[in-house]
C-alpha cells in the first residue's frame, strides 16, 4: 500500500528530464484549485438541497428521485464531458439552432475552467447527495420534532437544526467530490483544461519523465492528505456513530402546487444534468457511429474482468486488514490516504518499482502489468472498501466469534464460518463500490495497462481524443449500463443497513 | 470427588484496576456450582479466563489436572474442552438450530455428527426445532439450543453466564428447574454465574461467593447462608439488618433483648438479623408501632425501639400505628460479626 506513495516522493527527488517551467506548474495548480473550489461549492449546495428535498418532503416522483439522484455515479465523468462538449459546442447543432432561431448565443463556453466545473459538478454531486441523505435519514427524529414544536419549520429548521447536525456528513461528501475532481483526468483532458493531474499524465506520456510527473503529483498528494483530514475530522462527530441510531421515518412534509412542481423540477434538472442530457446526447449520436464490435466486446470483457479481479483483490486485502488491523489504526489511516490519492499519482508511484520488476523479468510481462494495475486499484480503493467492511464487522455481536472459538474453531476458522458470513452484505457493498470505481477509472489504467490492452474507459478516451465522439459514446454507455445496477443497489441499501443481520 | 477444574491465585488486571484478585476455586465432577456476586465483581471475567477468552496475569487454571492457562502460556479457547453458554446465548443467526448445534462437530464424519446432534436435540426436548432459525425461538428455547451446542463436544465442564436473567419472571423458575434436571441427568459438571442469591441457592450444590474481584467463601448454600465468613458474604445471600450489640458473660446484649452466646469474649459486636429474626409477641422489650403497610403476603410494620427503627413482616392481623408491642428474637436467624464486620465471630448461635 505504501509502495506507490513512497514511490512518488522518491521519484520527485530525481533528476529532472523535461523542462516544465515553474510558470506552468503554478498555472496547473491555480486551475486545479479554482476547479476544486467551484466543484466543492456547487456540489455542496445542490447535493445538500437535493437530499433535504427528498428525505424531508413528499412530492410527485420522490421515491424515484431518491435513488435516481445517485445514478450519475454510474456515469464516468469523462462521458459527461463528451456529451456536453458536443452538445454545447459553439458549432454544435443546439447552439447553431438557437442562434438561427433567436439571434442570441448562450454566453457560455464549455471548454473552460467554468465549463469543467459545471461538468464535474454534474458528475460528482451524488457524493454529497448520498452522504447527506444517509445523515438526514439517521437524524434523531426527536431533534426535528422538537424544532417544529418550538416553532421552527421548513427551511428554518434545516438551517438551524438539520444542517448543524449533518455538517460532518456535508464536509465528508464535499471532500469526496473534491478528491474526485483532483483525480479526474478524462473529463478535464477532453475539455482542454490543464490541471495537475493532466500535467502528471502529460509529463509521463509526452516527456516520458517520471521525475516531473512525480513533482506535479506532490502538491496533489498534499491536497489529498488535507482533504482526508477534513473528511476524518468530520467523521468523528458523525451522528450515527453515537451507538445505536434510533432510526425512524421522518415526518415528511407534503408539498403541493408550485413548491411541489419546483422540487420535482429541481431533482429532474439534476438527474438531467448529470445523466439524462449527456447520456441522451451520446445515445443520439450512436447511429452516426460505426462500432468496431470485436474491439468493443474485448474491451468490455477486459473491463469486467479487471474490475472483478480488482474488486476481489481489494475486498480480500481490506478484509484481512479489517480482521487483523483492529490493533493497527495507523494502517487504516494510511489506507485512507491511498483513497484520496489520484489514480495518476498512484500509477506514477508504482512505475518505479514496476520498471525494476520489468527489467528483471523476461517475456512480455503483460500479466505483471495487470498485476501492478490491480495493485494500484487496490491501493487507491482500499479505504473505500475498508470502511463498509469495518462497519459490518463491528455490527457483529462480539459474543458470536467468541462462541465459535469456544466451540473449537481457530481464529481463521472463526472468521470464515462466523464473522465473514455475518458481514457478507458489507463485503458485497465494498465489492460493488470498488467495482464501479474501477470501471470508470482512467488515468492509472492508461499509464499502467499492458500494450494493446483496452478497457471501455480507455477505448472511450482514445476515440474521444481522436474527435470520434460517436464512437466514444458506445463504450461510455456500456460502462453506464454495467455499473448502474450496482449504484441503484448501493443506494437502496443505505436505507436498510440494519436488516443485514436478520434473516 | 474428582476435581475437574482448579483455579489457583488467578489474577487479572485491566490497567491499574485488579478485576480478579488471586481467585481460588475448584469444581467437582458431576456437581453444579454457582458463582454468586454483584454486577461488576469480576465473575464474568473469571468465567472468560476459565474459557480462555481472557488471559491471566498471575496464577494458573487446571482442567482435569492439566494446566490450561498460566501467566506465561495458555491453551487457546478451542483446545480447552470447556463449554461456554453466553448471557445472550450467542446463537449464530446465519445457521439454523441443527447447524448451530453441529457447529462444534465439524471434524466428525457426517453420520456420527447427525446422530450426535439428534441425540442432543432430543435430550433437551428441542427436536421439533431442528430446522428453525434462532430469531424465531423463545428465550428458553434459544437457551436450550445454546446449551446443547456447548455440550456437543462433550466438554469437561459447562460454564453458564447469567443463564436465566434474560427469561420472563414468570417462566424463569420452571425453565431453570427443567434445565437443571436435564443437566444433572447427563452428569455434567456445571459452573453457573449469577447475581441472584435466591437462584444461586436454588440450583447450587456448591456455592462460591465473590465480591470486588475476590472469592470470599465456598461451601454448601446452607453453610454459606448460616455461617457467612463476613458481613459482605452474608449480605450477598440476602437481606440483612445489622444492629449493635455487646457481648458479656455468655450473652450478647441487643436492643431486642439478650441472645445466648456461650464462650464469646466480652466486647462490642455487630448483630446481623435475617428477615425472620424479629418475632412479634415475644418476651423481649417493648416497641412502638410507627407505621403499618399491607404487603400482599402479610403486613410490613415499622417498629421503633429506643432510637432504633426496624422493619418487620408479619402475617397476623396488625396492631394499629401508635400501639406498643413486645418483640423477640429467633437466634437461629442471627449472625454475629466483629465490630468492623470483617469476620463472623461465633458461628451460629445455638
Amino acid at each position: 500500500m505504501l509502495a506507490p506513495l513512497a514511490g512518488v516522493v522518491l521519484a520527485a527527488l530525481g533528476e529532472s528530464g523535461a523542462d516544465i517551467p515553474t510558470r506552468d506548474l503554478v498555472r496547473y495548480a491555480t486551475t486545479t484549485a479554482v476547479l476544486a473550489g467551484l466543484v466543492g461549492l456547487v456540489t455542496g449546495v445542490i447535493g445538500a438541497a437535493a437530499a433535504w428535498l427528498v428525505v424531508m418532503h413528499r412530492f410527485p416522483g420522490r421515491d424515484l428521485f431518491a435513488w435516481g439522484l445517485a445514478l450519475p455515479l454510474a456515469m464516468p465523468a469523462f462521458a459527461v464531458a463528451y456529451g456536453y462538449a458536443d452538445l454545447l459546442d459553439v458549432a454544435g447543432p443546439l447552439r447553431v439552432g438557437l442562434r438561427e432561431w433567436t439571434g442570441y448565443d448562450l454566453p457560455f463556453e464549455i471548454r473552460t475552467t467554468g465549463g469543467a466545473a459545471f461538468v464535474l459538478s454534474a458528475a460528482f454531486y451524488p457524493y454529497v447527495y448520498l452522504a447527506m441523505r444517509a445523515a438526514l435519514l439517521n437524524l434523531p427524529g426527536s431533534a426535528l420534532d422538537a424544532a417544529t414544536m418550538l416553532g421552527r419549520r421548513g427551511l428554518c429548521a434545516f438551517f438551524t437544526v438539520a444542517l448543524p447536525l449533518t455538517r460532518p456528513a456535508l464536509g465528508a461528501g464535499v471532500a469526496l467530490a473534491v478528491m474526485e475532481t483532483l483525480a479526474d483526468y478524462g473529463a478535464v483532458r477532453f475539455l482542454s483544461v490543464q490541471t495537475l493531474t493532466t500535467g502528471v499524465v502529460r509529463a509521463w506520456s509526452v516527456y516520458g519523465s517520471t521525475v516531473d510527473a512525480a513533482r506535479l503529483a506532490l502538491p496533489l498528494l498534499a491536497a489529498a492528505a488535507l482533504l482526508l483530514w477534513v473528511e476524518r475530522a468530520g467523521r468523528t462527530g458523525r451522528i450515527h456513530e453515537s451507538g445505536k441510531s434510533s432510526w425512524r421515518s421522518q415526518q415528511a412534509t407534503a408539498l403541493r402546487g408550485l413548491p411541489a412542481a419546483a422540487a420535482c423540477g429541481f431533482c429532474l434538472l439534476l438527474i438531467t444534468a448529470g445523466l439524462l442530457a449527456p447520456a441522451g446526447w451520446l445515445v443520439a449520436q450512436l447511429p452516426l457511429a460505426d462500432p468496431d464490435w470485436t474491439r468493443l466486446w474485448r474491451a468490455a470483457g477486459n473491463t469486467v474482468g479487471l474490475s472483478a479481479a480488482g474488486a476481489v483483490v481489494t475486498v480480500g486485502l481490506a478484509t484481512l486488514l479489517a480482521l487483523g488491523g483492529r490493533t493497527l489504526p495507523m494502517a487504516t489511516r494510511l489506507a485512507s490516504l491511498g483513497y484520496a490519492t489520484p489514480g495518476a499519482v498512484m500509477a506514477i508511484g508504482l512505475l518505479a518499482p514496476a520498471s525494476l520488476v520489468w527489467a528483471l523479468s523476461a517475456g512480455p510481462g503483460a500479466g505483471l502489468a495487470l498485476g501492478l494495475l490491480i495493485l494500484a486499484y487496490a491501493s487507491r480503493l482500499m479505504a473505500a472498501a475498508l470502511e463498509p467492511i469495518d462497519a459490518g464487522l463491528a455490527r457483529v455481536n462480539p459474543a458470536l466469534p467468541q462462541a465459535a472459538r469456544n466451540l473449537g474453531r481457530g481464529e481463521a476458522g472463526t472468521a470464515l464460518s462466523v464473522s465473514l458470513p455475518l458481514a457478507r452484505g458489507s463485503l458485497l457493498t465494498a465489492g460493488l463500490i470498488v467495482l464501479v470505481d474501477i470501471m470508470k477509472e482512467l488515468p492509472a489504467t492508461l499509464i499502467l495497462r499492458p500494450f494493446n490492452f483496452d478497457t471501455l474507459a480507455v477505448l472511450s478516451s482514445n476515440y474521444a481524443l481522436d474527435e470520434r465522439l460517436g464512437q466514444a459514446g458506445l463504450p461510455s454507455l456500456m460502462i453506464l449500463a454495467l455499473s448502474a445496477p450496482a449504484v441503484v443497489w448501493l443506494t437502496l441499501r443505505i436505507e436498510s443497513p440494519a436488516q443485514e443481520l436478520s434473516r | 470427588m474428582r476435581r475437574v477444574l482448579e483455579v489457583r491465585r488467578a489474577t487479572r488486571r485491566f490497567g491499574t484496576r485488579t478485576v480478579v484478585a488471586a481467585a481460588k476455586l475448584s469444581l467437582i465432577e458431576g456437581r453444579v456450582a454457582c458463582l454468586l456476586g454483584p454486577s461488576g465483581c469480576g465473575k464474568s471475567t473469571l468465567l472468560k479466563m476459565i474459557a480462555g477468552l481472557e488471559s491471566l496475569d498471575e496464577g494458573e487454571i487446571r482442567i482435569n489436572g492439566a494446566i490450561a492457562a498460566s501467566a506465561s502460556r495458555a491453551l487457546p479457547p478451542e483446545a480447552r474442552g470447556v463449554g461456554l453458554v453466553f448471557q445472550d446465548n450467542a446463537l449464530f443467526p446465519h445457521l439454523n438450530v441443527r447447524d448451530n448445534v453441529a457447529f462444534g462437530l465439524a471434524r466428525q464424519p457426517r453420520p456420527q455428527r447427525l446422530a450426535r446432534v439428534n441425540r442432543l436435540l432430543e435430550q433437551f426436548h428441542i427436536q421439533g426445532l431442528a430446522d428453525a432459525w434462532p430469531h424465531s425461538l423463545s428465550g428458553g428455547e434459544q437457551q436450550r439450543v445454546a446449551i446443547a451446542r456447548a455440550l456437543a463436544r462433550v466438554p469437561a465442564l459447562l460454564l453458564l453466564d447469567e443463564p436465566f436473567s434474560g427469561l420472563d419472571e414468570g417462566l424463569r423458575e420452571t425453565v431453570r428447574d427443567a434445565l437443571l434436571e436435564d443437566l444433572r441427568r447427563l452428569g455434567a459438571t456445571v459452573l453457573v454465574v449469577t447475581h441472584d442469591p435466591e437462584e444461586a441457592m436454588a440450583i447450587a450444590d456448591d456455592l462460591i461467593l465473590m465480591s470486588a474481584g475476590r472469592i470470599l467463601q465456598t461451601g454448601s448454600p446452607e453453610d454459606c447462608y448460616r455461617r457467612p465468613v463476613n458481613l459482605i458474604a452474608a449480605r450477598l445471600l440476602g437481606e440483612l439488618v445489622v444492629i449493635p450489640g455487646a457481648a458479656r458473660g455468655g450473652h450478647v446484649e441487643t436492643p431486642l433483648g439478650p441472645l445466648p452466646a456461650p464462650g464469646l469474649r466480652a466486647g462490642p459486636v455487630q448483630v446481623g438479623l435475617r428477615p425472620g429474626a424479629i418475632l412479634l409477641g415475644g418476651s423481649g422489650p417493648e416497641a412502638l408501632v410507627r407505621a403499618v403497610r399491607f404487603a400482599g403476603d402479610g403486613y410490613r410494620l415499622q417498629l421503633q425501639i429506643d432510637d432504633l427503627v426496624l422493619t418487620v413482616t408479619d402475617r397476623q392481623a396488625p396492631p394499629a400505628p401508635g400501639d406498643r408491642v413486645r418483640v423477640g428474637c429467633d437466634p437461629s436467624q442471627v449472625v454475629l460479626f466483629s465490630p468492623g464486620g470483617q469476620a463472623a465471630i461465633s458461628a451460629r448461635l445455638p
